[in-house]
């Protein structure tokens, strides 16, 4: 592993989202009120799980066929993407997350029990697999539905997907969520808001790949993760 | 056009939300003592179990809060490459551990008693990394636990220095018995207002 990151910037200014994040009440009772601790980073920071394919199984990027024949309701899709780092450099074995709401906008989890929106018993929503040696990696599932969140204010979140990715450092931890492009709900999500800089809300955003490219099998999309961290020395 | 060497801009946080799936823990994801679901726990060091309770403003306990712990083994050794003693890190240790809160704000890590080391902040005292992620956090918060058995590596640590003296014993995990054969340890997390537990600058 000789492209390990040893060097972490700041993140770069308005690239983080706000906290407490307007018109998302949770973030009012659990953001930190004290300022965060600056602190020299330490071994800790610069190192992380690299085997973490052994703890987590790492095989599951079909969430729209788990039953052979028996299809999830939806438009079927395909993600597929990078994780890069800083530098532009794949990131390798890194492990990747994904777990999204079904075609109705409803998750599989015991808690979304606020609207009676209907469950697919052929979609789960979750997902897991280790990148490969270009930093790839790919599902196939279906477009998530835009869903209500009960607050005061009404607040419809846009089709997204959730992304958690385990990079080669602390540091480089992200969880983060996938947008699609042209959603007309996108603007008005506090979520994807709190991200002040646009060019950083441009990274939330998935490319629909052109059909001719895909074929008539699936909507393709490309998604690539850029978590932080760079070689101290560049590369030429 | 990217200047040669300009870095790319890194993909920006967004908050784990509520519905981080529970089909993705497996029995044993808190346990950082074994590197698969299948391995034997590895028994070079004292096993020890970390609990505690996550809460947010107003001491109301955090639902399905995520935590990853990261921490050195019982020699003060990561087994990763930045590791000048990468090689002889102990092979059975994962001493990576992912957890979830419960209807109460619960969690619980079983791990070895980390060991110190020396890094470029400085003399360390054993400690470990604590992630939070949660619905209501945008960000995720990092942490970090130290132990009361080590008061002179405590008070020599460059990370403790850093947070302000009275706000120091947040840091440090209680004696809480003992549990399942071994010391137990409780760091509870206060996210936001009262005893708010210090975090670090991502």
């Amino acid at each position: 592993m000789d492209s390990l990151p040893d060097r972490f910037d700041p993140w770069p200014p308005g690239v983080q989202p706000v906290v407490p994040t307007p018109g998302y009440p949770g973030t009012f009772t659990h953001s930190p009120a004290e300022a965060p601790i600056r602190r020299p980073a330490g071994r800790g920071q610069f190192t992380g799980p690299l085997d973490l394919d052994r703890k987590l199984p790492c095989d599951e990027m079909n969430l729209a066929t788990p039953n052979p024949g028996r299809p999830a309701i939806g438009q079927l899709i395909h993600i597929a993407g990078r994780i890069l780092d800083e530098d532009g450099r794949p990131v390798r074995g890194a492990v990747v997350e994904l777990w999204q709401a079904n075609a109705a906008g409803r998750y599989f989890h015991p808690n979304d029990t606020t609207r009676d929106a209907p469950l697919d018993p052929n979609f789960i929503g979750n997902g897991r697999v280790r990148t490969d040696a270009e930093g790839g990696f790919g599902f196939f599932t279906v477009k998530p539905g835009a869903y209500p969140v009960p607050t005061k204010e009404v607040w419809w979140r846009p089709p997204h997907v959730h992304f958690s990715v385990i990079g080669p450092a602390s540091l480089s931890r992200l969880v983060t969520q996938m947008f699609f492009p042209g959603e007309p709900l996108n603007p008005f999500d506090h979520i994807f808001m709190a991200v002040p800089e646009a060019a950083a809300r441009q990274r939330l955003l998935a490319t629909a790949l052109p059909p001719a490219e895909v074929g008539a099998g699936w909507l393709g999309f490309r998604h690539d993760i850029v978590l932080r961290g760079r070689a101290a020395t560049p590369p030429c | 056009m990217l200047k040669p060497n300009a870095p790319l801009l890194p993909t920006p946080s967004q908050t784990i939300g509520p519905f981080f799936p529970q089909t993705f823990f497996q029995a044993g994801d808190n346990d950082l003592t074994r590197v698969s679901a299948a391995a034997a726990p590895s028994t070079r060091g004292e096993r020890i179990l970390l609990r505690g309770v996550v809460r947010r403003e107003g001491g109301i306990p955090c639902v399905n809060a995520i935590l990853e712990a990261w921490q050195a083994d019982a020699a003060g050794r990561f087994r990763h490459p930045k590791d000048p003693e990468c090689a002889l890190a102990d092979p059975d240790f994962l001493g990576w551990g992912r957890a979830w809160t419960d209807a109460a704000g619960g969690y619980e890590f079983h791990t070895l008693l980390p060991g110190g080391f020396t890094d470029a902040a400085g003399p360390r005292a054993p400690h470990i990394e604590l992630a939070v992620m949660a619905s209501g956090l945008m960000r995720t918060l990092f942490t970090t636990v130290f132990f009361p058995d080590f008061p002179g590596p405590n008070e020599a640590d460059p990370v403790l220095a850093a947070v302000p003296a009275a706000r120091r014993p947040l840091l440090l995990a209680q004696p809480d018995g003992e549990a399942a054969g071994c010391r137990a340890f409780r760091f509870d997390l206060q996210l936001r207002g009262g005893a708010e537990t210090p975090f670090f600058v991502e």
